[in-house]
């Protein structure tokens, strides 16, 4: 029998692809998804991210921005390629392996995601709460992040009487409370002001110098051009630009 | 272990919080689960105490085995430990001829002078024969004189009490009855329940599609709900308790007459404790199962 390289490469390969190495965090093959027949919101994406790594994701809307992160969350199955989530296979987790994946991956959702009929201090407490943590040590680190996020004074509100950017920085509260290995922040800044954008930005970048892999889809260029780090461009669901950090610190 | 407890406290805030917030839905699901177990409950209640009337009676329960004529003393011995070995039967006591003329002297009274002109006692020695306890019913009754039925120096057998009979047919027609009802109720009340959960479930879809996108367990969404159906269920069982309860002390004692045909005299009893743990067990396990069962049917994409 032959073993020919190509036989012998096909072997190697998933072993790299569930290793993740140690370097990256997120690892996309060939990626497409399809939400309707013959219409790819993503097509043939392969990217990679290092762990701690920054990244921006932009493009015009309706690129795919949206899309790609709720792969790496497992919140959609892609039609066609592979994933790799913190070395686990995304898609094909079950439904008792996909929430402790989640639970490594902070998300700050587009529309936020905040719980009506629950408080700004409950709404972060939930990211540790599903954990399992017991509620009095919450308190301590829900109180921290939000501090930090200028929203401490907010705590026993309920989302929907704080205003558009309010709400967004408790949604970036509850992303981080739990100090996640993975932050993806889907326009996080798209209602806040010009000095605001600049703090929580500042407070995001923090987090990938200690190590977490921090992906931000965004269409403002004023903060990718401030910020200099790699930038990955979609376009009709297409990578079209993968431009390297450029070295310049804000 | 205090860790456990405070997870516990919030979902069962959480069970409460689902409660009260659709109070007619919930009061329906408690309602209906109280109502099936206030008819079971008056089913069981009427089986026990018709079958106490009968341990009441319990020597009634005996096969008596009546011995050929001229059957010596010393065989009908034999024969009586002999019956004694027959699985089902608790105790033989043999009534010599001499006996049975006596006892049908006092039973028939004044009818005695009837015996007056005979020479010669005509009544039969006889084996009475006690019943095993899982033998006290028409079946065990049926299946003991069937297996003394084969020994030699017996010449007839019977219960004696035909009524006994009856009253186990009556007993058994009352607990079947019971189970059929207790089945479809069962099941009506499982769709009920199961019905109110997932429309909880449906009014709460985008708080767990959130709970979902952090990180939640299914266990951690779906204990709440679990919960809602345990309450709801041990909810009914109260009430079914209290009801039959107010039915047992108020009511009855309204018909002592019919009590008098169907239980002959005996006092009628309420649930042991046990029992009405079961009671509530029984309410508390069709909620758990009805929330279970709307998770599952809302689980699936
Ligand atoms: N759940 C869905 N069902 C059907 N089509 C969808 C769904 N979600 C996204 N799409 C489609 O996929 C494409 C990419 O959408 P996506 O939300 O990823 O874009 P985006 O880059 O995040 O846009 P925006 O900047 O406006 O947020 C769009 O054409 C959109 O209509
Ligand atoms: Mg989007």
């Amino acid at each position: 029998m032959k073993l020919g390289p190509s036989r012998f490469l096909g072997r190697r390969r998933p072993r790299e692809y569930a290793g993740g190495g140690r370097k990256a965090a997120v690892q996309l093959y060939h990626v497409s998804k399809s939400y309707t027949a013959g219409h790819y919101a993503l097509r043939d994406v392969s990217l990679e991210f290092g762990r701690g790594e920054f990244v921006f994701l932009t493009g015009p809307s309706g690129a795919g921005k949206t899309s790609l992160l709720k792969l790496i969350f497992a919140a959609e199955r892609p039609s066609e390629g592979q994933i790799v989530v913190l070395g686990r296979n995304a898609p094909r987790l079950g439904p008792a392996a996909t929430p402790p994946l989640r639970r490594r991956i902070g998300v700050v959702f587009q529309d936020f995601k905040l719980l009506p009929r629950r408080t700004v201090e409950e709404n972060v407490a939930l990211a540790l709460e599903v954990v399992g943590a017991p509620r009095r040590d919450n308190r301590a680190k829900v109180f921290a992040i939000l501090k930090q996020l200028g929203l401490q004074h907010r705590r026993f509100h309920h989302p929907l009487s704080l205003s558009g950017g309010e709400q967004q920085r408790v949604a970036i509260a509850r992303a981080l409370v739990n100090e996640p290995e993975i932050l993806l922040a889907d326009e996080p800044t798209g209602n806040l002001d010009p000095e605001l954008t600049v703090e929580i930005m500042d407070l995001i970048a923090q987090t990938s110098t200690r190590g977490t892999t921090v992906i931000v889809a965004t269409h403002d260029y004023g903060i990718v051009n401030r910020y200099a780090k790699r930038c990955v461009r979609l376009e009709g669901g297409r990578v079209v630009e993968d431009a390297p950090a450029h070295g310049a610190t804000p | 272990m205090s860790r456990a407890a405070a997870q516990l406290a919030s979902f069962l805030r959480a069970a409460l919080r689902g409660i009260t917030a659709s109070p007619l839905t919930s009061g329906i699901a408690i309602a209906t689960i109280g109502v099936t177990l206030v008819l079971l409950g008056a089913f069981a209640l009427l089986v026990a105490n018709m079958e106490r009337m009968l341990d009441d009676v319990g020597d009634a329960l005996h096969v008596t085995a009546f011995l050929e004529e001229g059957l010596a003393p010393e065989a009908q011995r034999e024969l009586a430990s002999k019956a004694a070995t027959v699985e089902g039967v608790a105790s033989v006591r043999i009534v010599s001829k001499d006996e049975a003329l006596a006892r049908f002297r006092g039973g028939v009274g004044r009818g005695a002078a009837l015996l007056e002109g005979l020479s010669e006692n005509p009544l039969p020695a006889s084996l009475e024969i006690g019943l095993a306890d899982g033998y006290r019913s028409a079946s065990g009754l049926a299946r003991v004189s069937g297996s003394l039925d084969g020994l030699p120096g017996i010449s007839d057998l019977t219960s004696g009490q035909d009524w006994v009979e009856g009253y186990l047919r009556a007993i058994a027609l009352v607990r079947g009855i019971g189970w059929g009802l207790a089945v479809i109720l069962a099941l009506a009340t499982l769709l009920i329940v199961a019905n109110t959960i997932r429309l909880a479930v449906l009014s709460r879809r985008d708080e767990l599609e959130i709970l979902a996108l952090v990180g939640a367990s299914r266990a951690y969404v779906g204990t709440p709900f679990l919960l809602e159906g345990l309450i709801q269920g041990a909810a009914g069982g109260v009430l079914a308790l209290l009801l039959l309860y107010a039915v047992f002390r108020l009511v009855l004692p309204g018909f002592e007459f019919g009590l008098e045909l169907v239980l002959g005299g005996v006092a009628p009893r309420f649930f042991t404790a046990s029992e009405a743990a079961l009671l509530l067990a029984a309410g508390s396990g069709l909620g758990l199962f009805g929330a279970a069962a709307a998770l599952a049917s809302e689980s699936r994409p």
